[in-house]
């Protein structure tokens, strides 16, 4: 029999403690890996010139020089796509992780809270009814600014009033749980309701002007809704990654606040010193305000918010300090993999991501929750 | 023994039902105060006012001399550990990685040697080691109220609040879990305990004082044996019941036959 001295459980509890992070920490960074190796062969790849991986390297870190057609659809069409894939990935994926935390609801998406709802709505306003305010109203502010400030640039308000009214209407809904934030005794349950129901009543005001669609509005409405990664242009690209990795810092603060919400809920909370009325506010605005971002540029593309943080808590579990970064990784892979077949597949014909997703992501995931059970 | 709450004219309703009228009372250094009274009396509600989960409407609650509404969350989580009757999830952890969380109050983001080797021992002396890491869902009822107990010992709170700390717990652990409280409460200076419990022979075992909660008022305050009487019992419980004395001189409380 061997003998346990004092102390020793203790000892061999704390390094099983650490043995176990460092666990989690070496499978996130594979996982980061693999996303990079799927990334350089993504970029490679599309309906004409392809290039393997080693090329596709050397010509992005000038080792080599290519042809300047390889160049010119290489840094101006792929690499902001693949950029672009990889932003949208995780920052659905953080805001997928952060509500669920925030609402300890497992069925919890980014589409949950009506924000694409909203950002819906604003499309199809824009579609329908020519309501394309808010580009003119941008317009006008900048124009007026560089009259008075003559040294500021000529810009135009991108091509796409669509995706400015999409995420101006996103933001209303935005600004709508933040109002619900404020209201006494709101609890996680109420998120939720009124989420549903911006839902239900942005969607009966959309398919009353679908009912009185043209059939080119409705083809354009309906090209919005696949989710696409393709309305996006590289300036764009930066300016959205800009502010996902602004916002990101910001939601890794709060792990330990969301471990003991999500863990415990709200009187669970409280006595680990969590205000779980203020934390969820804080957090909801924050993933809403993502996705807003997001949905606008993409159009409807749920699946990677709900899927990505559970098959990360599969592998890592429910640890946010973990569970923000592998939920991340695990968005940008699943976003690239299905850009990459949608480009792919039956090229050149482009098929949505958003749609590519839940075909391909879809029965991964069922397979995944249906043998990792009882294991993290 | 120096005072730790002091809990003063304490009032709580829910709209126009009171809950709780006048509560009185104060918990000092190393003491187990036990809180009976029957279903609805205002246990729960009492224990929720005391850690600010419910807001009190009149009344004034002081650790340490301090008001508690004018403390942060933070600081009151510092100072007492409230422990729910039983918590659901749709998440789960391994049970190391909750009990660490009795150390949230204390962490800033990465968790430190001190913390890390604290719960360890928390653990440890709960008797958890066999379950450190398996998943807390997977846990039987009895299992998960230890393990949420040790998180409030990992916690190091100088008041710990528990809301029925027993009740999923089979014989042995009810015991068990009473001696480890009653240890802890008695060897660390500078702690006490409120239960709220059911159980009034392990109330009696092992607390130092007893208070009867009953329509929202404590009738009686005091030892066991003073306030456990066949008279108080009968006007709260509407049950007959007897003291005996053990030979080992632990009191008892036998409930007579006839209801």
């Amino acid at each position: 029999m061997n003998t346990i001295y004092p102390g020793e459980t203790m000892d061999h509890l704390s390094r099983k403690y650490e043995d176990k992070n460092r666990d989690h920490v070496i499978k996130i960074l594979l996982l980061g890996l693999c996303t990079i190796v799927i990334a350089i062969f993504a970029l490679g790849q599309g309906s004409s010139v392809n290039l393997d991986m080693l090329t596709t390297a050397k010509i992005l870190l000038q080792i080599e020089e290519g042809s300047e057609i390889q160049r010119l659809i290489l840094w101006e069409y792929r690499v902001p796509r693949v950029v672009f894939a990889i932003i949208a990935g995780t920052g659905l994926a953080i805001a997928g992780a952060l509500m669920q935390g925030a609402l300890g609801n497992p069925l919890v998406s980014p589409l949950t809270l009506g924000v694409a709802s909203g950002a819906a709505l604003g499309a199809a306003l824009a579609i329908f009814l020519d309501l394309t305010f808010v580009s003119e109203l941008l317009s006008l502010l900048w124009t007026g600014l560089t009259t008075i400030i003559p040294i500021m640039p000529v810009i135009t308000f991108v091509g796409s009033d669509l995706v400015l009214n999409a995420f101006f209407f996103a933001l209303l809904v935005v600004y709508i749980i933040i109002k619900l934030g404020s209201v006494r005794g709101v609890t996680a349950e109420s998120y939720i309701l009124v989420g549903i129901a911006i839902t239900f009543i942005a969607g009966a005001i959309v398919q009353t002007m679908v009912y009185f669609a043209t059939a080119e509005e409705l083809s354009q409405l309906t090209h919005w809704s696949f989710g696409s990664l393709a309305r996006v242009d590289s300036r764009e690209v930066w300016i959205i990654g800009g502010a996902v990795i602004f916002l990101v810092p910001k939601s890794l603060e709060w792990s330990w606040d969301l471990n003991s919400l999500s863990i415990g809920g709200d009187e669970f909370a409280i006595s680990t010193g969590v205000d779980p009325v203020a934390t969820r506010k804080k957090i909801l605005i924050l993933s809403s305000l993502l996705t807003a971002l997001i949905i606008a540029f993409t159009g409807m593309i749920g699946f990677v918010g709900l899927a990505a943080p559970h098959m990360s808590r599969l592998i890592i579990g429910n640890d946010y300090r973990k569970l923000i970064p592998c939920s991340a990784i695990f968005g940008a892979l699943l976003m690239l993999i299905a850009d990459t077949i949608g480009r792919t597949v039956i090229a050149p014909v482009v098929l949505p991501v958003g749609l590519m997703l839940s075909v391909v992501g879809g029965p991964l995931f069922i397979y995944l929750l249906l043998t990792n059970r009882g294991h993290h | 023994m120096s005072e730790i709450m002091k809990v003063e004219g304490l009032g709580f309703s829910w709209g126009d039902n009171l809950v709780i009228d006048s509560v009185d009372f104060i918990v000092k250094e190393n003491e187990l105060v036990s809180v009976l009274g029957k279903n609805g009396a205002g246990k729960s509600t009492l224990l929720k006012c005391l850690n600010k989960i419910l807001r009190p409407n009149r009344g004034k609650i002081t650790i340490h001399g301090e008001d508690i509404s004018e403390l942060g969350i933070l600081t009151t989580s510092k100072k007492m550990s409230y422990v729910p009757q039983s918590i659901t999830s749709n998440f789960s952890m391994d049970v190391f990685d909750v009990i660490l969380l009795g150390r949230r109050p204390y962490i800033n983001w990465s968790v430190g040697e001190k913390d890390r080797d604290l719960v360890s021992k928390t653990i440890d002396k709960m008797g958890l080691t066999d379950f450190a890491f398996r998943r807390f869902d997977r846990l039987s009822g009895g299992e998960k109220q230890r393990v949420i107990i040790a998180k409030a010992v990992a916690q190091d709170p100088n008041l710990f609040l528990f809301d029925e700390p027993t009740s999923d717990l089979d014989l042995k652990n009810q015991i068990e879990v009473m001696k480890e409280l009653r240890k802890i409460v008695s060897e660390d200076n500078g702690k006490a305990a409120v239960i709220a419990i059911h159980d009034i022979n392990i109330a009696s075992r092992f607390s130092d004082r007893i208070m009867l909660l009953h329509e929202g008022k404590i009738i009686s305050n005091g030892k066991p044996s003073d306030v456990l009487t066949p008279e108080n019992i009968e006007l709260v419980f509407e049950v007959t019941s007897r003291q005996v004395m053990g030979e080992d001189g632990i009191l008892r409380i036998v409930i007579n036959d006839e209801i």
